[in-house]
């Protein structure tokens, strides 16, 4: 069994900052969620299994390419669908111009193949209608699309989506969980998101990374089951609690270490991550 | 921590034919393409196809018809300047759109390496060069197609506009890989013309100086013989296909590109473009400074002659296909003239001034050779009457330098020889004097020496030119004697051809 990414040991300082502190894991098909307060580390791990930055230390392998190598670092980048967090555009270019642009510059060569290549991914994130148009007259969940349908164009084998659903609506945000739950079928995705819903909802593995180091590795269940016995309600706020807010009944819901008989409910995975959080030093805010 | 979860890695579908620089002209091709819909490129090339094009089809003059073709060569140059310079700011745009727009993260992890990006983009220019190279081709063939065409043209003097396209493209693309700012192109250009014409000024135009620009037009309009031009085209060619190189490679080197064949092939470039600039900064050589004073002085021995009918026709060998067409205009004037100047054996030797080359413009002094006639190198429109009159000068004065110093009633003799036969005399009239006049005293153009026309002498003139020619014509063939005899007065002209006769004597420039 082969995983699709296989790292060992990744750090990686910019500064005084450590943005990545010994990094090992293993991903394999499937989407896997990646959570993580701000300055977690999150987007400099996903930049750094795109090849986009090498780490100081540490060793990995992607599709079993080393990206150490030029040969395996191309090899990878042959494979590989980025989606940035912050993916610009080229608002003069129609939506398949851009693709089409992305396409060639993953050296999709043949001009018949990679139209139909093309055609295909904005069929698949639903913009076969407006491929001619402009990308500046496009709305912000479309031009996401697009950014998403440029890092599928070639049938990437990992495909890394760093904050994909940020900024959009909620109708907007469950057609792309649609998407992303349908790029994940055949092929390893790593998501990196604030958005604990997405990764309750899509992924089957989740990472939660706090200062650099992964806290968390295990199934969204796992992590829910974290909270198990730690939630529970009050009439007023629980000065003991880690956090705890007024909920639309009037209630509070606490998290935290509950006191003897207190009213405990079922506990969800963001709570689980707020609590792993915490154990890994992180300040959790809650109003 | 280590994180496992064990699956097995999904199959990659390769269903392309993934091949490296085939993508970096997939990129090519789409980036010539978005430069096509740039409004600078796209109204410029417009421009440029359309004037050349119009100039083609709408001559200006009746000289287009005859064609040097060593000037023809040049003429292709200077239009698809604002080409180049439209190419220069948008290939720069486009090579900084990623980093304007912010698609640089994501493109830096694709598998196409900015250094090959930027080979792409340098690509993009060449459908453009292509494109201005058909055009000069275009150009040039309809000229040395015209039946009127003469000389030689040059491959390295066409060359030169489409590579300066290329050259204006791959430096725009440096710019943007040295200085990645929007505003670094146009203030760039505007220094480099700056730059060049200070260099120019500074070193008084010398000749080093004068070809480092990319075009390098000429003060003097007249025409030589291709071996005396002294341009040293070839070696200009050679200069700017080194700088397209070297421009083009620089940019891919600050891209990131570092192999080997890329460091040669720069210092390769630079070696190019050197040894164009020292080859055509070597000025006029003693051989053909010597060419050009034999060609002036004693062109005799430089030429080939042909006779038609009783006279004799010496050309530079480029111009011998043109002597059938002076020699009707000679048997044009001399058809009109009376005694023996109607059967005169006239000698029509082509003379230029050629020791200073194409720096200015100089006259041709009149030969005193009796019966001698001066031709120029440029033919068509105004140049016909005017050798006209240079032939009805001989005829009536006996040779130039005395034909052209007439200032009594000879005058009128010689315009209407030179204009009579013509199919719009009036028009021709007003084309031969320098100021377009048909009244008041004028200067006549000739291939020498211009002539002095008097006001009386154009009243009389004009109204010959009115009358029916047979009759002038008879009229002047049988009082030839009278009219060109010296001293002859223009009121004695006029009262023996029956015009209207002018008063006052004659005096030159009145």
């Amino acid at each position: 069994m082969t995983p699709t990414v296989s790292a060992s040991g990744l750090s990686l300082r910019f500064g005084g900052t450590q943005a990545l502190d010994e990094v090992s894991l293993r991903l394999t098909s499937g989407v896997t969620g990646l959570l993580g307060p701000n300055g977690a580390g999150k987007t400099t791990l996903l930049r750094v299994l795109a090849t986009a930055v090498p780490p100081d230390r540490g060793a990995f392998t992607v599709l079993g390419q080393d990206p150490a190598t030029a040969a395996g670092r191309q090899e990878v980048r042959r494979r590989l669908g980025y989606l940035p967090q912050t993916p610009g555009f080229h608002p003069d270019f129609s939506a398949f111009e851009f693709v089409d642009y992305v396409a060639i510059l993953k050296e999709l060569t043949d001009r018949g193949a990679r139209h139909r290549e093309v055609r295909r991914v904005l069929d698949e994130v639903d913009l076969a209608d407006v491929r001619a148009k402009r990308i500046k007259k496009l709305s912000g969940g479309m031009r996401q699309r697009v950014a998403l349908a440029a890092a599928l164009v070639g049938d990437p084998g990992f495909l890394v989506l760093d904050e994909p659903t940020v900024g959009l609506d909620p109708e907007q945000r469950m057609r792309f969980r649609e998407l992303i739950a349908q790029a994940g079928e055949g092929r390893t995705v790593l998501l990196s998101t604030h958005q604990t819903e997405d990764v309750a909802m899509l992924c089957h593995r989740v990472l939660v990374m706090a200062g650099g180091r992964i806290r968390f590795d295990g199934t969204p269940a796992e992590l829910t089951a974290r909270a198990g016995g730690r939630v529970w309600s009050s009439t007023e706020r629980d000065p003991g609690a880690k956090a705890g807010w007024r909920t639309g009944t009037g209630t509070f819901r606490n998290v935290g270490s509950p006191p003897a008989g207190a009213d405990l409910l079922e506990p969800t995975l963001e709570d689980g991550y707020l609590l792993t959080l915490d154990g890994a030093g992180a300040e959790v805010a809650a109003a | 921590m280590s994180t496992v979860m064990e699956a097995t890695a999904p199959p990659v579908v390769h269903g392309e034919q993934r091949r490296s620089w085939a993508a970096v002209f997939a990129l090519a091709r789409f980036e010539a393409r978005e430069l096509l819909q740039y409004i600078p490129v796209a109204a410029t090339l417009l421009f440029y196809v359309g004037y050349t094009g119009w100039k083609l089809v709408s001559p200006s003059d009746g000289m287009a018809a005859y064609p040097a073709l060593q000037d023809a060569d040049r003429a292709t140059q200077t239009t698809p300047i604002l080409l180049g310079i439209a190419l220069f700011v948008c290939v720069n745009r486009a090579a900084l759109r990623s980093r304007r727009r912010g698609t640089d993260r994501h493109f830096d992890v694709l598998v196409m390496e900015p250094w090959r990006r930027t080979v792409g983009h340098a690509l993009s220019v060449v459908p453009f060069a292509v494109l201005t190279a058909l055009v000069v081709l275009t150009q040039f063939t309809w000229q040395a197609l015209r039946p009127g065409a003469v000389g030689h043209g040059s491959v390295a003097e066409l060359a030169v506009a489409p590579l300066y396209v290329l050259l204006f493209g791959a430096l725009g693309l440096l710019v943007a890989r040295l200085i990645p700012s929007a505003f670094a192109a146009p203030i760039l250009v505007i220094g480099l013309f700056t730059f060049l014409l200070f260099v120019a000024t500074g070193t008084g135009g010398a000749q080093w100086s004068r070809w480092l620009s990319p075009v390098v037009s000429e003060n003097s309009s007249s025409t030589l013989p291709s071996d005396l031009l002294g341009r040293p085209a070839a070696w200009h060619a050679l200069y700017l296909a080194g700088l397209v190189l070297l421009a083009a490679m620089a940019a891919v080197l600050a891209a990131g590109g570092r192999s080997w064949p890329l460091k040669a092939g720069l210092a390769g470039a630079l070696a190019l473009a050197l040894t164009g600039a020292v080859g055509q900064s070597g000025g006029v050589s003693p051989e053909l400074a010597a060419a050009r004073e034999r060609a002036t002085v004693s062109p005799e021995k430089e030429q080939s002659c042909v006779r038609h009918g009783a006279s004799q026709y010496c050309a530079f060998d480029e111009w011998n296909a043109r002597t059938g067409t002076w020699a009707g205009v000679v048997d044009r004037v001399q058809a009109l003239a009376g005694g023996t100047a109607a059967s005169r054996p006239l000698l029509v030797r082509q003379r230029i001034e050629a020791r200073y080359g194409l720096d200015g413009d100089a006259a041709i002094e009149p030969s005193t050779t009796p019966g001698q006639v001066t031709v120029g190198t440029r033919w068509g429109g105004n140049r016909v009457p005017e050798f006209a009159v240079g032939v009805a000068s001989v005829l009536v004065g006996g040779d130039e330098k005395t034909g052209s110093e007439l200032c009594d009633g000879r005058m009128v003799t010689v315009m209407w020889l030179a204009l009579g036969r013509d199919a719009d005399p009036v028009a021709d009239l007003r084309n031969v004097r320098v100021d377009d006049s048909l009244s008041g005293p004028a200067t006549v153009l000739t291939p020498t020496n211009p002539m002095p026309m008097s006001t009386g002498q154009t009243d009389v003139v004009r109204e010959l030119l009115s009358r029916p020619r047979a009759d002038v014509t008879a009229a002047v063939k049988s009082h030839w004697a009278q009219l060109t005899a010296r001293g002859v007065t223009t009121a004695e002209v006029a009262r023996v051809l029956g015009t209207k006769v002018p008063k006052g004597a004659d005096e030159c420039g009145q």
